[in-house]
């Protein structure tokens, strides 16, 4: 077991139990700043673009991108993967470190499971509407129907990938909710107006913190924690045989599943530290999300950095050493020195190269550092995607059908859009919701107390 | 908050475990224990049982046969296609869908199996004996009448470091 001295304080300033709960809903009973405001308007502006573009790709057709019969995957499916990844931060945190007993997760899982349901619905918007005819999105429900009855194609990672991507919405989704409920009770017993005591009232289901409601919640966190951890890693490992059943080069990979987890994660880390740095900034919350908590995001960075260099590295290795002429060529003459270097390299900088300077404890130490480094990690993954997607389908076995492709105004409205719907979502969190999980965090605030000893030593998992 | 009950008001969990523990010794065990986060020595002490992993296991285990036998007569029995030359049961790529649905499943009943077992649903109106209980105190009630002759030792052990209310 890890001694809290060892690891470090978890919660600063010797807080009382109220204290926290009052801390951490400040942001819910307090004026709303004017900056909340200014940001909805700039969120909402976007994902109002993003609306109207989806409606000219509606109403218009696909035609509207600038996909074409060689790249006919095009900034749909680089966002979709961009997005699902980010996605994966909120259960990778909660589960993972809940499993692995790390606990400074409770300061940070709430806002991570928050990305993660928020962006999983951004990521199943591209699909939808790639489908083309979106109102018809029922055929790919395999229900009794009057065609046969037809049923989808049980064999198609395509299928896979539905079932798995509607799966992890809903269970990211309820284990989110579930773990809120404790909390909503404490801001209905702690509210002074009555509208809130009603309305938080009626999302904390009557919850009064008995034993058997504990022990119960206890084994229902117990019961999802452990079955959503094979989720996480088969959710990207689908989303990763979309591309390598295919007999595309530089897709037909077996390193494909967990090269896509492990990046997976790693955007999804940046994006809880862009979050939380956000969180300590405007809300003033570092007593909670200390710089112990960013220290340690940011190292399990590093390692997850050093990954994705393995996993570039061995893809470019392999593609020599396996002989084969159309993977030479799509590695060395398309992505490494051709067509789309500057793709390649800023990906490869970006992800396996400046993630490093976390080796750094005064780069660590430097919040400003620590956000430039982790937007410069998402960019770098958003160009991961766009180099396995448009490089491969690019560079065709035939030359006759090579092409080149560029996004249309639609398409880069579309994805402005869902940027602006993510915006718009965490904003709602940071306004509605207690951000950090407050009945979690205060089972571990007793690690920080000096009466340790008279306790037993109990864990919280 | 009603006159059948006392309640023993701490403000940590130390002294909640403490006094639990003592009074238990007596003989007596409270009706309710309620508290900001699960404390362990209350949830064993209180020696409410929960099988809700047990339920889980069942779930899944009936769902993943469910799920994989619809697949089998989906594509195998009723109207079987050959996609790229596989054959009609091709069992391994069944298993990805299996295991996703099998999760989903799980995750789904334990759901509604928790809400209907703890009472936590949509639209409850919640007994609360002491506001606290969900912020800063840790709550234990107690039946007035099963006390007996016990009534003033327990009082007295709560007041050790607690508050009778």
């Amino acid at each position: 077991m890890y001694n809290s001295e060892v690891r470090g304080r978890l919660i600063d300033g010797d807080k009382s139990y109220s204290q926290i709960s009052r801390e951490i809903l400040a942001p819910i009973h307090a004026k709303t700043p004017l900056w909340w405001y200014g940001a909805l308007l700039v969120s909402l502006s976007m994902f109002g673009w993003g609306l109207y573009c989806k409606y000219i790709t509606v109403s218009t057709g696909i035609g509207t991108w600038g996909v074409n019969n060689s790249i006919a995957w095009g900034w749909a499916i680089i966002n979709f993967v961009w997005w699902i990844g980010i996605g994966h931060a909120g259960t990778a945190f909660s589960i993972f470190l809940l499993i692995l007993r790390q606990k400074w997760r409770t300061s940070i899982n709430r806002a991570a499971e928050a990305m993660t349901v928020v962006a999983v619905f951004c990521a199943a918007l591209f699909p939808l509407l790639h489908m083309g005819r979106p109102w018809l999105f029922f055929f790919i429900f395999p229900y009794p129907n009057t065609r046969g009855p037809l049923w989808v194609n049980f064999n198609s990672p395509l299928f896979w990938d539905f079932v798995a991507i509607s799966a992890y919405l809903l269970i990211s989704a309820s284990f989110w909710y579930f773990g809120m409920v404790p909390d909503f009770a404490t801001i209905r017993d702690t509210a002074k107006s009555k509208i809130k005591k009603a309305v938080y009232g009626f999302f904390s289901f009557g919850w009064t913190g008995s034993s058997r409601e504990w022990l119960r919640f206890e084994a229902l966190s117990f019961v999802l924690g452990g079955i959503a951890a094979v989720l996480v890693v088969s959710v990207h490992s689908i989303v990763a045989t979309d591309f390598a059943v295919s007999v595309e080069t530089g897709w037909h990979t077996t390193i494909f599943p967990p090269y896509f987890v492990v990046g997976a994660i790693f955007s999804g880390f940046a994006m809880v530290l862009t979050l939380v740095i956000t969180m300590r900034a405007m809300y003033k919350m570092n007593d909670f999300i200390t710089d112990r908590h960013v220290d340690a995001i940011a190292r399990v960075l590093i390692f997850i950095s050093l990954i994705m260099g393995t996993a570039y590295m061995t893809e470019i290795f392999m593609a020599w050493y396996s002989g084969s002429e159309y993977e030479t060529y799509m590695f060395f003459r398309t992505r490494l020195f051709g067509e789309y270097a500057v793709q390649f390299w800023t990906m490869f900088i970006a992800n396996a190269v400046i993630p490093q300077l976390f080796w750094f404890k005064a780069v660590r130490r430097r919040m400003w550092m620590v956000f430039v480094i982790s937007i410069i990690i998402n960019i770098g993954m958003w160009f991961e995607r766009f180099n396995i997607v448009v490089t491969s389908l690019s560079r065709d076995y035939l030359p006759a059908n090579w092409a080149s492709y560029s996004p249309t105004y639609v398409e880069i409205g579309f994805f402005i859009g869902t940027l602006g719907m993510f915006l718009t979502g965490v904003l709602l969190f940071f306004r509605f919701i207690p951000m950090i999980a407050i009945s979690e965090l205060k089972s571990v605030a007793k690690f920080d107390k000096p009466n340790n000893g008279k306790l037993k030593p109990a864990t919280h998992e | 908050m009603s006159k059948n009950y006392i309640l023993g008001v701490f403000d940590d969990e130390a002294t909640l475990v403490d006094a639990f523990e003592k009074i238990k010794a007596k003989g007596v065990l409270p009706v309710e224990v309620y508290t900001p986060y699960p404390v362990h020595e209350i949830l064993e002490g209180m020696g409410n049982k929960t099988r809700i992993t047990h339920a889980a296991f069942f779930y899944g285990l009936f769902a993943a046969i469910g799920i994989l036998g619809f697949l089998t007569y989906a594509a195998v029995i009723d109207w079987p296609l050959r996609y790229g030359g596989k054959p009609f049961n091709a069992f391994p790529s069944f298993i990805v869908v299996t295991i996703v649905a099998t999760i989903l499943s799980i995750t789904l009943l334990t759901l509604f199996t928790f809400s209907a077992r703890a009472k936590v649903f949509p639209g409850k109106k919640p007994e609360i004996f002491h506001p606290g209980a969900t912020d800063d105190k840790f709550v234990m009630v107690l039946d007035k009448e099963s006390l007996g002759q016990n009534a003033e030792t327990v009082q007295a052990i709560i007041k050790e470091h607690g508050v009778v209310e």
